[in-house]
């Protein structure tokens, strides 16, 4: 009796979250599903059949994925090198480590905004500050190139995100124990091998854990490329996000475009999973 | 067991008070865009309070969002709207399968015989579906349409004409760029999507040739659709760099700081013109109805209508609304506040072209604008069309390439939208 009262009542403390969790996420979820299945005459893998064909869906697709890997690349090197400058005392460190982090706590549609104007061929600082040296800016228009436009914007992420990756660094190195490092000071290790061989091994969790959040991240990417170039010039830097988008919210087709997020989800998925693997696997 | 029921619908109460409204009069709640376009009507909303008695609720949105809060609302009919404000190229998707009033019965039932002929039969045909004779489901508010800017002052040092042609817009911008000293000879922008697609449409008719033949298929196929946009990137060598990811607030960048010569242009830019806190061009620009070619120059329409969708709880509040704000002595008073009419009358008002200089080509230009094609798909279809104009101004499809790309992808979107 008391078994089944107790049961009850944690049936009826919980109902109210569980009720707000499947509203808000079950159903949509199983919602999604159901209609990227949906089709004119019932249900099937139609959506699916025409992603497979749809040219804009696979180039927005691969350069959603180029995008990823420059920019997770790009701020994970920097990132790492910051933190490895900052993680030791020097004079004005608080105000350093403070100032890195700015860019981030910008909202990105503030800083896509700002990007816009910095990056304009004619009133832009960038190609004002470039004609000052006395170089020649005519045909450097940034985004609306179609050889640099995908560059751009990886350059902005890199700006805006670094500072991401240089936080959970900086705290990563900072929460390793000393006497390794002086134990192999001691020893007569160089730089570089106390790096190579004690650094970035024992930095291995931390490494994992900021690349994987960043890089989650980076594959749905929209708010930077929506303000700054709206997948242009042409298709040039389109991404899966903003394909979806664009098909949802303005084709009306959400079937199709749930389709699309479940190819992204799987995506994203596959490339977590490779990556921890790969990060689980012993240093040679 | 009694006690966890008890605790259930205690909780689920909880939950449903928070959603359901409070009881009311009389209320209209108006989606209404937020921007220039939306302004007029935003003041009319407010001074019909007072008049009527009815509590007016006004909903502003930004352009893209009032597209989607709209559609769903249509989809669904959730009633939350009983009146929305629609740009025209929206209009074939949001009435089609019903899912806004008809207007007609409406007029039957209050004893009109429908709009009356002082409104600009342009703007009229827009809210009719299917194009251009069907049944009315809306009445145009805001009479926007396209038309062209130049820069006076230096048409006349280089002893020009107001260009007729989109040759002698090109003549024109040669000359310009060659001697005068940091002014580009023309601005357009071509950022892919509804920019591209709206600066080329008015060239893609001039040279006689279509997006969308009679029997509604694509004709990008035709010799003069290439030669347009052969034109177009001609033109290009004359606007700015970056073009191609120019949207309007780029273009009127450039008029405003006196570095561009000419550009097509809408109605919702001309007092900025003149105004000295914005512009280095008061007083120095003029207006032409949109240049031919082969055929006679047309500008495209952007006309802003009205329209009650079909969950409305407050038909005929709203229709009265809708009528009350599209009169002409409340579309006078929108005029005075910067919204362009949609009625001849008020366009004509002495007092008002003395007050806007424009009106007079602004009427010109509405009375023979086109609508881009109407067909609910349009939104996908100007995405795609918009990418390969965009492309090929880039310089990364060839004309041919992006012409012959755009065409296939808009017969697949046709036939996807006949299997539907």
């Amino acid at each position: 009796m008391t078994a089944r009262r107790s049961e009850a009542g944690w049936l009826a403390w919980t109902a109210p979250a569980l009720l707000v969790l499947g509203a808000l996420s079950i159903y949509p979820l199983l919602f999604a599903v159901e209609i990227s299945l949906r089709t004119a005459g019932g249900y099937g893998l139609d959506h699916f059949r025409r992603l497979a064909a749809d040219r804009l869906f696979l180039v927005s697709l691969g350069q959603t994925l180029l995008y990823t890997a420059a920019a997770l690349a790009l701020e994970f090197a920097l990132g790492l090198a910051l933190a490895l400058l900052v993680n030791r005392e020097f004079r004005l460190r608080r105000l350093v480590r403070a100032v890195l982090l700015i860019p981030m706590l910008l909202p990105p549609v503030v800083v896509a905004v700002l990007w816009r104007l910095i990056l304009n061929p004619e009133f832009g600082v960038l190609n004002g500050t470039l004609r000052g040296w006395g170089l020649e800016t005519r045909g450097l228009t940034w985004v609306a190139a179609e050889n640099t436009a995908l560059l751009s914007v990886i350059l902005v992420d890199v700006w805006q995100w670094t500072p991401f990756l240089f936080l959970l660094l900086l705290a990563g190195l900072q929460g390793l124990p000393v006497e390794p490092f002086e134990a192999a000071v001691v020893d007569g290790a160089s730089r570089w091998q106390v790096f190579r061989r004690l650094t970035l091994p024992m930095l291995r969790p931390v490494i994992a854990i900021a690349v994987l959040l960043r890089g989650m991240d980076l594959l749905r990417v929209f708010d930077q490329i929506f303000i700054l170039t709206q997948g242009g010039p042409g298709f040039a830097t389109e991404t899966v996000t903003l394909y979806i988008y664009r098909t949802a919210f303005r084709f009306h087709n959400f079937g199709y475009a749930a389709a699309m997020s479940f190819v992204l989800l799987a995506a994203t998925t596959t490339v977590a999973r490779a990556f921890l693997r790969l990060l689980r696997q012993q240093p040679a | 067991m009694p006690r966890s029921a008890l605790l259930l619908s205690a909780s689920l109460a909880l939950l449903t008070a928070a959603c359901s409204p409070a009881p009311s009069g009389p209320r209209l709640t108006v989606a209404i865009n937020a921007g220039v376009e939306g302004e007029a009507l935003k003041q009319a909303a407010r001074d019909y309070q007072p008049a009527s008695g009815v509590r007016m609720e006004i909903v502003e949105l930004p352009y893209s969002s009032l597209f989607e809060k709209a559609m769903l609302d249509l989809d669904s009919r959730t009633g939350a709207y009983d009146v929305i404000m629609m740009d025209d190229p929206w209009f074939p998707r949001l009435a089609s399968g019903e899912k806004l009033i008809a207007l007609d019965p409406l007029y039957e039932k209050a004893g009109a015989a429908g709009p009356d002929p002082d409104f600009i039969p342009t703007s009229l045909r827009l809210c009719r579906d299917p194009y251009p004779g069907g049944r009315l489901y809306g009445l145009p508010y805001v009479g926007n349409s396209q038309f062209f800017f130049y820069r006076r002052d230096l048409f006349e040092r280089h002893g020009l004409a107001a260009p007729a042609t989109w040759d002698q817009v090109l003549a024109a911008a040669r000359r310009i760029a060659g001697a005068e000293k940091g002014v580009y000879g023309y601005v357009m922008r071509a950022a892919p999507g509804n920019a591209a697609v709206a600066d080329f449409m008015p060239v893609l008719w001039s040279f006689g040739a279509d997006l969308l033949g009679p029997d509604g298929a694509p004709r990008l196929d035709r010799p003069e659709a290439a030669e347009a946009l052969r034109f177009m990137i001609e033109l290009g060598k004359w606007t700015p760099p970056g073009y191609v990811s120019f949207n309007a607030d780029e273009v009127n960048a450039h008029l405003l700081q006196s570095t561009a010569a000419m550009s097509i242009n809408w109605p919702s830019w001309i007092s900025a013109m003149d105004d000295p806190s914005k512009s280095r061009v008061v007083g120095k620009i003029a207006y032409a109805p949109m240049p031919g070619q082969r055929e006679p120059g047309r500008a495209a329409t952007g006309n802003w209508l009205l329209g009650i969708p079909a969950g409305s709880k407050n038909v005929e509040a709203a229709f009265t609304f809708l009528r009350w704000a599209t009169d002409r002595p409340q579309m006078r008073v929108a005029a005075q506040r910067g919204c362009p009419p949609t009625r001849r009358s008020v366009f004509q008002d002495p007092e008002l072209v003395g007050k806007f200089r424009a009106f007079p080509v602004q009427l010109q230009s509405l009375e023979t604008a086109r609508p881009r094609p109407r067909t609910p798909d349009w939104n996908e279809i100007e995405n795609v069309f918009g990418v390969y104009v965009s492309k090929a101004n880039a310089g990364s499809a060839s004309v041919g390439e992006a012409l012959e790309r755009a065409q296939a992808e808009i017969a697949a979107i046709q036939r996807r939208a006949r299997g539907r």
